[in-house]
């Protein structure tokens, strides 16, 4: 249950991810055009970090947990 | 296991990425000192801010998770709480000696000295008055 918490929490981390990337075109303090500010380029790296970063965890958990399912079913079956 | 350690450093990244966040403003010199904040700060500061909360809450449930395994496991052996003992009845205190027996005690003694007294009188004849003859001058008379 916890660690479904946690995942979700992951996801939540991820969308926070593509709201960074979209945020300095969305809000407005990048012009179209121009030459990246620093805090575009700021905001460009932290949220494709956390993109990546949350990406990852969430597909390791998905397989691990997949894999425990399997698990679950070999020892079922014998 | 494996998925819930990976994603406790992922969250706990995802803190320091958020805390980041908060100050990048100041840090990277894009909010002037002494202003409103801009909006470059608002929407970093928040969603720094969103970011760090998630990522805690994404950190101490995976932390907690992993406490859990660990326990199942037996790696972990949880101490059983130690139940306070409940202090000792302490025993009323005996009650004291009622002044009845406190006479009934002493009695013999005042007896005692009753006759020691009637004797001191029969045998000298002489009255001691208070102040006048010492208790030692008596008993030397004798």
């Amino acid at each position: 249950m916890k660690a479904k918490l946690g995942a979700g929490a992951l996801v939540v981390l991820f969308l926070g991810g593509l709201w960074l990337v979209a945020a300095p075109f969305a809000v407005g303090y990048q012009p179209r055009g121009a030459e990246y500010a620093d805090a575009t380029v700021n905001d460009l790296w932290v949220g494709g970090g956390l993109i990546g970063l949350t990406f990852v965890a969430l597909v390791v958990y998905a397989a691990d947990a997949l894999r425990e399912l399997a698990r679950r079913g070999k020892h079922a079956e014998s | 296991m494996i998925r819930k350690f990976v994603g406790a450093v992922a969250s706990a990244l995802a803190v320091l990425a958020g805390l980041w966040l908060m100050i990048a403003p100041w840090a990277l010199g894009s909010q002037p000192e002494n202003r409103d904040w801009t909006d470059i700060t608002t929407s970093e500061f928040w969603t720094g801010l969103g970011v760090a909360v998630v990522g805690l809450v994404g950190a101490i449930s995976f932390a907690l998770a992993i406490y859990e395994d660990l326990v199942v496991r037996g790696a972990v052996v949880v101490k059983p709480r130690r139940v306070e003992p409940e202090p000792e009845i302490v025993p009323a205190a005996p009650p004291q000696a009622s002044s009845a027996e406190l006479a009934a005690l002493l009695a013999p003694l005042v007896e005692a000295l009753r006759e020691d007294m009637n004797r001191t009188d029969r045998a000298g004849g002489e009255h001691r008055q208070n102040g006048r003859t010492t208790l030692v001058g008596v008993e030397e008379n004798r």
